[in-house]
């Protein structure tokens, strides 16, 4: 929930929404003695929250915007400068670096990441037995905290004798440097995200397995189509929602990648691995180029929006508020 | 939806082919050994960190030790706890996963019951709000937020206008109040309030009582399986948290476990026995609260998509 980005309206897998009545219309009547007490109460109720999202979240959107057309080093009131600090950013081969390498990032992670998530989720949903520890090992990495998932791989890429040159020499492989090569340290990272990512895109496939009609398969069962026949011609195109909805949400958490980074490689070596998130950081708290990072900062805003706004073009409609 | 039911492990389920009772076939056999395999790829970190964590620097050092530790050296915990101050990193990431999830069961539940109960003018507004507050990412608040905190007026040393000490940087304040309500769980616990019949505060009404305890004694026992979600986490993503703990905190008694973690790493340079007994310690309590609260975690989970 740190990433409350991610945590679109209402994208659900088909899974959701079947057989749920909404009761409306259960008060809204005028505004007489005890329903005027009422809606103070509902004010009242709202007010905590509504304060603490104007501060903490409503503000800083504003602000952000604002800081972008400035020159702002917190030291000193920021300075209006236009359109600078994007000119800048053309001029900028190091952000420019980051945003190919989020998005190689971005495409290497996620559809392999999704890829895994499906057949392991096609596979639990087979029914077989002790189908919950497997979920559970699968499920693990996504709940354990990034940073110590970092620090832990920092250790098995350890050149010297971490378990990955370790079993490779078993094979009589000498194994690179993983993370201080600049052709390894992207692949290894990608495969860190690859890995923590399995767990949350299985567990939304298997949530959308788990809804799709029953009733499909058996009349395709009698009309003698094969199982393979079956995942193409009816469980694919039906997962079609829920494939939808993994791609964005991971596709938007992917662009979001941070911690690993600052962990395995620093962005390095020679910014090979820095991200666009890992440029912000740095613009801002190792260069105090506030101004700067809010402006790098709307940039990657507006792509992740536009994730947002396709998702909602495609899925639209089917979902309501309730 | 909020109320998405996955099934808990072991929980029967009519819409699955049931196959239990069939003869291993060779395609069951591959399942089994391709799922074996897979877990195993995922486990296998956590158990080569937890084996590190027990070896000795010299075995760790030494090219052709095996992979188990010669001698258990249950020790380096102890001498991690001396290293590092991890036992304070930790108290630190509970009280302030603690703080968040008890205050935003409160107040996002409250909003969430509001939203979903009680029409005023504006709520619907309101509403909007919320969910458009849901769609903003982590990068786009953190740098303004950081400024707010920085420049809060009156606080460590700053003037009303905010100027002239550090604000609520490198405080508890600076720790827990930002990230203490999420707009997720307000979305979350408006669900499943939406669900609850209206009789229910109808009777309640009748019987004289006023609208916040309608909200505290009769409708928020009906969504326990809501709180237990907004719970649990709220306070994994909390104890996870790694940027804003860092980018707030200098002094080392008010660093959490992430933090300290990655420290470490950097001023102690690869002491891979005590940095892994540490992020043993880091990761155990989450493993544990996702091995009791399951169910509620995938629940919450499939409704947010990606944490």
């Amino acid at each position: 929930m740190g990433a409350t980005s991610v945590l679109k309206a209402r994208p659900a897998p088909p899974s959701a929404p079947a057989g749920r009545t909404v009761t409306k219309k259960r008060s809204g009547r005028a505004p007489t003695g005890p329903g005027r007490r009422r809606q103070r109460a509902g004010m009242l109720m709202v007010a905590p929250a509504l304060l603490h999202a104007s501060l903490w979240i409503g503000l800083p959107v504003v602000a952000s915007v604002v800081l972008a057309f400035t020159k702002y080093d917190v030291l000193t009131a920021p300075q209006f400068v236009g359109l600078d600090n994007f000119r800048d950013m053309l001029d900028d081969a190091v952000f420019r670096k980051s945003i190919v390498n989020t998005v190689i990032y971005t495409f290497f992670t996620v559809p392999f990441g999704m890829a895994l998530g499906l057949l392991v989720a096609l596979a639990l949903h087979t029914g077989l037995k002790a189908r919950g520890i497997f979920r559970t090992a699968v499920f693990i990495p996504q709940v354990t905290a990034t940073v110590a998932i970092a620090l832990v791989w920092l250790w098995i890429y350890n050149p010297g004798n971490g378990l990955l040159n370790t079993l490779l020499s078993f094979l009589g492989i000498d194994g690179p440097a993983w993370l201080s090569s600049t052709s390894w340290a992207m692949p290894s990272v990608i495969l860190v995200g690859i890995w923590q990512g399995i767990g949350m895109k299985m567990l939304i496939y298997l949530a959308a397995l788990q809804s799709l009609p029953k009733e499909l398969y058996e009349a395709a069962s009698v009309d003698g189509a094969s199982k393979v026949r079956q995942f193409f011609s009816i469980t694919l195109p039906l997962l079609k929602p829920a494939t939808f909805f993994v791609l964005i949400t991971s596709m938007i958490s992917a662009f979001q990648s941070f911690d690993q980074i600052y962990i395995l490689t620093d962005g390095g070596p020679g910014n090979s691995t820095t991200m666009m998130t890992f440029e912000i950081y740095k613009s801002a708290f190792r260069e105090f180029r506030v101004g700067y990072a809010s402006a790098q900062s709307l940039v990657l805003f507006v792509l992740l929006m536009g994730f947002t706004l396709v998702n909602r073009r495609i899925m639209g409609g089917t979902r309501g508020n309730n | 939806m909020a109320t998405t039911e996955l099934h808990a492990p072991g929980a029967t389920s009519k819409s699955r082919p049931v196959k239990n009772g069939k003869p291993l076939t060779a395609g069951r056999v591959a399942l089994y050994v391709t799922l074996t395999v897979v877990s195993l790829l995922m486990v296998v970190p956590f158990v080569w960190m937890v084996l590190t964590s027990l070896k000795t620097p010299v075995e760790i050092a030494s090219q052709d030790a095996g992979l188990l530790p010669e001698h258990w050296e249950f020790g380096n915990y102890v001498d991690a706890l001396k290293a590092a101050p991890f036992a304070t990193y930790a108290r630190n990431s509970f009280i302030i996963a603690f703080s968040h999830t008890l205050i935003n069961v409160v107040v996002a539940s409250m909003a969430g019951y509001s939203l979903a109960r009680i029409k005023f003018r504006g709520s619907e507004v309101i509403f909007y709000l919320f969910i458009a507050a849901l769609m903003i990412p982590t990068y786009t608040k953190v740098l303004p937020e950081f400024l707010i905190v920085r420049f809060m007026p009156l606080a460590g040393g700053n003037d009303v206008f905010g100027q002239g000490g550090s604000g609520w940087l490198d405080s508890w304040w600076a720790l827990i109040v930002p990230g203490a309500v999420t707009p997720f769980a307000v979305f979350l616990f408006r669900q499943f309030y939406l669900d609850l019949p209206v009789e229910l505060e109808e009777a309640a009404r009748l019987d004289g009582l006023g609208e916040f305890r309608i909200y505290a004694r009769i409708m928020t026992p009906q969504v326990k399986p809501a709180i237990t979600t907004v719970a649990l986490l709220t306070f994994e993503s909390s104890w996870n948290n790694f940027l804003w703990p860092l980018l707030v905190t200098r002094t080392d008694s008010l660093r959490v476990i992430q933090v300290g973690l990655s420290v470490f790493k950097t001023e102690n340079g690869p002491q891979w026995h005590f940095l892994m007994a540490g992020t043993t310690l880091a990761t155990l309590p989450m493993v544990i609260l996702f091995l009791i609260g399951q169910r509620y975690f995938v629940q919450g989970f499939a409704t947010a998509g990606l944490k």
